[in-house]
């Protein structure tokens, strides 16, 4: 996927240079001519506007420089608070990941959780004691 | 994967806590110990992020997890040299050290009086009458732990974590009344918080199927349960929680409908009709098997859901499979 919207941009890319190249020659060779059939024919200069296929050749490099860049974006963040929720209870860090594959630094999934976990009263001595009888269960499950 | 340093590891579960408290020393020393106070100090040196004093925040809770108090003292005297002495969530985090600590129960009768000793000359000093309660209920003085906390909760009535932590308490004891209006408070203060409204739909279910509810009771938990759990799940997509919930209350509203509903007093939340609740029952059951069939095959986008609750949840199915639903 990433291959193919780079490729059409790329091209998308070309195209315009070559429309902008295609313009900035144009015009040279119009104000070339204007000053030399001034001189040998006394016919009106008129101002010429750009032909129509470079007018064309313009636009439509712009749109496929346009399609390329929006077939690599990323999926749209949910905005509905369900679907959010669902997403972060669904897929968890999986789903807040940037490009480089790191999760996002600001997921902290369900942001409620602290009503449940409540880091301000937590009873570390339980807790290390249900660590030490998970040690020892973990040892000697290697153990055996 | 390793899991953040960013986020409280209060409820990890054993392996993730180790891994993390197995980073402390590496991050000890990635990180210099240079937190300046002096105002030209702070200039040359590179700027403080927030992230830092959290990640030693919550490296001290997992390294006094797994018993590396060398490790949770280095980031506390970090903090100090940070916050200085006197700042109310390092006095918290040095207490949270002494606790784990203490060999005997007087040393935590010790610990007990120094936060007295703190409270008598601040006593708005929250996180340290925090720890009081969370002491008094590690030592086993629920009671006590439950009446502190009230009057903490009479002078800072929006903290939702301390409502949560009463509620909690009272079921402890077995006041589910007590525990359901304190989880209530929680909803005043968080009311989008889908995880909420399932704990107060499993309170009102655990309210309605301890012994000693009687009938007019009964009915009206079973029906507060059943609008949590919906609740939950309207508030939260593919929400395995609520779900596990919505179908454990249709079911028992199912099988004991032949029960005549006693409808109390008015202003109650009634029951649905019957064909309602079937509905619910079925959405509950297909939802489900949709949860457990995805993430037993580790389907793309439903890794998020722990092992433990998938397990339960087929459990609940394969249960509901071979009996039928009684009707």
């Amino acid at each position: 996927m990433t291959f193919i919207s780079k490729a059409i941009t790329a091209v998308g890319g070309i195209l315009l240079a070559h429309a902008c190249y295609s313009a900035q020659e144009h015009s040279a060779l119009q104000s070339f001519r204007a000053t030399s059939g001034a001189a040998l024919t006394s016919a009106p200069t008129t101002a010429v506007s750009l032909p129509l296929d470079i007018v064309l050749e313009t636009i439509v490099s712009t749109f496929i420089i346009l399609l390329g860049l929006v077939l690599v974006t990323r999926p749209l963040r949910p905005i509905q608070w369900r679907e959010w929720a669902g997403k972060i209870e669904r897929e968890g860090e999986e789903g807040f990941k940037d490009s480089n594959g790191e999760v996002n630094k600001d997921y902290i999934g369900n942001p409620f959780a602290i009503f449940e976990s409540r880091p301000n009263f937590v009873d570390i001595r339980k807790q290390r004691k249900e660590f030490a009888q998970w040690v020892k269960k973990e040892g000697g499950q290697k153990a055996q | 994967m390793a899991p953040s340093v960013f986020r409280s590891p209060v409820q990890l579960p054993p392996a993730e806590a180790l891994e993390l408290s197995k980073q402390a020393p590496a991050i000890l020393r990635s990180s210099a110990n240079t937190a300046s106070t002096s105002a030209i100090g702070a200039i040359f040196s590179a700027p403080e992020k927030p992230e830092e004093w959290i990640t030693y925040e919550n490296l001290i809770l997992s390294s006094l997890r797994t018993g590396d108090d060398k490790a949770a003292n280095q980031c506390l005297a970090r903090l100090v040299a940070r916050f200085g002495e006197n700042n109310e969530r390092v006095m918290a985090l040095r207490g949270l050290i002494k606790e784990a600590e203490a060999q005997n129960d007087g040393e935590l009768e010790k610990i007990l009086k120094e936060y007295d000793q703190i409270l008598s000359e601040n006593d708005t000093n929250i996180p340290i009458a925090k720890r009081r309660v969370a002491l008094l209920r590690s030592m086993g003085r629920l009671s006590d732990a439950a009446s502190t906390l009230v009057q903490l909760l009479d002078f800072s009535p929006t903290d939702a974590e301390a409502w949560s932590e009463l509620s909690d308490l009272y079921l402890a004891q077995g006041l589910y009344p007590q525990a359901i209006y304190a989880e209530e408070e929680v909803l005043v203060l968080a009311p989008n918080a889908w995880n909420v409204h399932a704990r107060l739909g499993e309170l009102q279910y655990m309210a309605a199927t301890a012994s000693g509810a009687d009938g007019g009771s009964y009915q009206k938990h079973l029906a507060e349960a059943l609008k949590r759990f919906s609740r939950s799940i309207e508030l939260c997509d593919d929400y395995l929680r609520g779900y596990y919930g919505l179908k454990l209350v249709t079911g028992t509203i199912l099988k004991d409908s032949g029960k005549p509903a006693k409808l109390t007093d008015e202003g109650d939340f009634v029951l649905p009709d019957t064909k309602t609740i079937e509905r619910l029952n079925e959405l509950a059951t297909a939802k489900l098997a949709e949860i457990v069939r995805h993430s037993t095959a580790q389907d793309r986008g439903w890794r998020g859901y722990s092992a433990a609750e998938v397990a339960a949840a087929r459990e609940l199915l394969s249960e509901d499979s071979s009996s039928g639903i009684v009707r």
